[in-house]
């Protein structure tokens, strides 16, 4: 089988510091997130455990831990590591470190794109991007083109977002914030709860179990901070992503959604689905056990959902108790058996809308 | 593969005029938009209509420091003061909502990438736009920084790249004359396309990279 494949992920999140803990928790009871004292104390908050250092050397060592757990699962020679191309999405890049250090710590986003592909240990050209919350699939849009060019067989994706107040300040003052919990797909959803994360995946032209059979791009400009209601973008972009991947729509066995939370994105959504499934195959969000990660969610759930499938669980999405009737999705976890095709959404501000197909290829 | 660039359109604006020249060309629209978005759009818009023609469109542009300033505002103003960012303050801060702000003005946008490049690397944007032609008609491609002192200019340079040749488009094409090209930056590759009127290829490179500009005549 020919294309380009997932080779290794790994994962430092709210979840735990590495992906076999954030898997195997899970698998467990829905923990709420804290209240995050870093970032005014006011919203709750999906934090990495790890600390020390100030915010940049808790960044690096943050990226040191997971580019240890990728090399390990990757164990790809030393020399070939070393000349991966780096690609990193991050809609928010090291403006945490003016909370602590203002402006001095500040560093221009290609700089610190830069600093954490030395903390991986690469050495290979380093692209950094931005497209808000899609930060992340967009890193592995350019991976996949360099792949299918044939300039390179792996090639290296980071979505990160680490803790800042600008962002959170920034949600709250949209007033897209939950005050209590994100409650994807549930009725009494109320919002958004962001989070942190680190995401590490190397993709490849070497074949792996998970093939990436399509990503879809698409533009929803009804509004700068959210979708347009009927979720027409949201649809197109499925439609593209399944007909890049010559899939009919009955052949989708699992849709990772985009829902956080948030009353109106969470509804576009869900009419996007309801127009191009019938009936509605099996459904997950991560977002109430990561929270929403923006520039990383997309390298971050990739990793927990893959990681999850190869342990045999589609996971449960935390925070979802109650149908809305509206919305008409129940997402639920259970067994991965017979889970071969995914589908997988993600869209943020400025309109972005992506989905990606990912079928078993081993 | 063998692209076509067309209308490359270098704008600098004096930080004391950009005020009247947004008013002048988009009115009041813009007016919550954030100066960097708004500085996107000036030259995003002067290329569009220099080139003209239709056709879904990708949105490339790249930044050494994207909206700083709006990043400082929201920084200074709002967190200083423990308190929430003002939506559009923050929104301001976001380089990559330049994209939508284009779509909304009835440009058919299908994608769009804020990238973060040093000043060498501005080979990534042809190349990416080379790839993104596979789906898109159309590419536009800019170079924008906001100035950070009052005598210098803000800067927000666009081209168009098309896949099929058309009147007045320069042929182009990654070079293997590394050697023999003249060294560009960020700030002054897209100027030297818009200034090269001579029949022989201009030659640029950045990094490794080298990229031949040739008129398609």
């Amino acid at each position: 089988m020919t294309g380009t494949f997932v080779r290794a992920a790994a994962l430092a999140s709210a979840l735990g510091p590495d992906l076999d803990s954030a898997v195997e928790r899970l698998a467990g009871a829905p923990v709420a997130p804290a209240r995050n004292t870093k970032t005014g104390g006011a919203w709750p908050y999906f934090a990495i455990p790890i600390s020390g250092g100030d915010w940049r050397e808790r960044a690096e060592a943050i990226a040191r831990s997971v580019a240890g757990d990728l090399r390990r699962e990757a164990a790809i020679e030393p020399a070939r590591w070393a000349e991966l191309p780096c690609i990193v999405g991050s809609s928010s890049f090291s403006v945490g470190a003016w909370d602590e250090g203002g402006w001095a710590a500040l560093e221009p986003s290609f700089e610190f794109a830069s600093r954490l592909a030395r903390a991986f240990g690469v050495r290979g050209p380093v692209t950094a991007l931005s497209t808000t919350c899609t930060s992340g699939l967009s890193a592995l849009d350019v991976a996949l083109g360099l792949i299918a060019e044939g300039e390179f067989r792996e090639v290296l994706v980071l979505g990160a977002e680490f803790c800042n107040r600008l962002t959170v300040a920034g949600f709250a003052g949209l007033e897209l914030l939950s005050a209590t919990a994100a409650r994807p797909c549930d009725r009494e959803r109320d919002g958004l709860v962001l989070g942190e994360a680190l995401a590490a995946v190397l993709v490849s032209a070497a074949p792996s179990p998970w093939r990436i059979a399509a990503l879809a791009t698409g533009m929803d400009a009804a509004s700068v901070t959210g979708p347009a209601a009927d979720g027409a973008a949201i649809a197109s972009a499925m439609r593209a992503a399944m007909g890049g991947a010559r899939w009919e729509s009955a052949a989708v066995d699992l849709i990772k959604l985009q829902s956080g939370g948030g009353r109106l994105a969470d509804s576009a959504e869900a009419n996007a689905v309801r127009e191009l499934f019938a009936p509605v195959p099996g459904a997950v969000s991560l977002k109430g056990a990561l929270g929403h990660t923006l520039g990383a969610s997309g390298p971050a759930e990739l990793a927990l959902l893959l990681a999850s499938l190869a342990r045999g669980r589609v996971p449960a999405t935390w925070g979802f108790a109650e149908r809305d009737g509206e919305l008409g999705l129940a997402p639920s976890g259970g067994d991965a058996q017979g889970v071969r095709r995914v589908l997988f959404n993600l869209s943020g501000f400025g309109g972005s809308v992506m989905s990606l197909a990912l079928e078993r290829a081993l | 593969m063998t692209v076509y660039l067309l209308a490359p359109t270098s704008l600098r604006v004096a930080p004391d005029d950009f005020p009247a020249r947004v008013r002048a060309r988009f009115a009041s629209e813009l007016r919550r938009a954030g100066r960097f978005a708004q500085l996107c759009l000036l030259g995003a818009q002067a290329c569009l209509d220099a080139a003209g023609g239709d056709g879904a469109l990708g949105v490339l542009w790249a930044s050494e420091f994207g909206a700083l300033y709006a990043a400082r505002a929201a920084l200074d103003e709002d967190l200083r003061r423990g308190e929430a960012a003002m939506p559009f303050t923050f929104i301001a801060t976001q380089p990559h909502l330049a994209g939508a702000l284009l779509a909304q003005r009835s440009h058919p946008v299908t994608r769009t990438a804020c990238l973060y490049l040093p000043a060498d690397a501005w080979p990534s944007l042809p190349r990416l736009a080379q790839r993104w032609l596979a789906e898109c008609e159309r590419v536009l491609v800019g170079c924008v920084e906001e100035s950070g002192s009052g005598g210098v200019a803000h800067r927000s340079d666009w081209c168009l790249f098309r896949k099929k040749p058309a009147a007045g488009a320069l042929r182009c094409e990654r070079s293997l004359e590394a050697e023999s090209a003249a060294d560009a930056t960020t700030e002054d590759w897209i100027p030297r396309v818009a200034a090269w009127h001579r029949p022989a290829p201009l030659l640029l490179r950045g990094g490794e990279d080298a990229w031949s500009f040739a008129s398609d005549g």
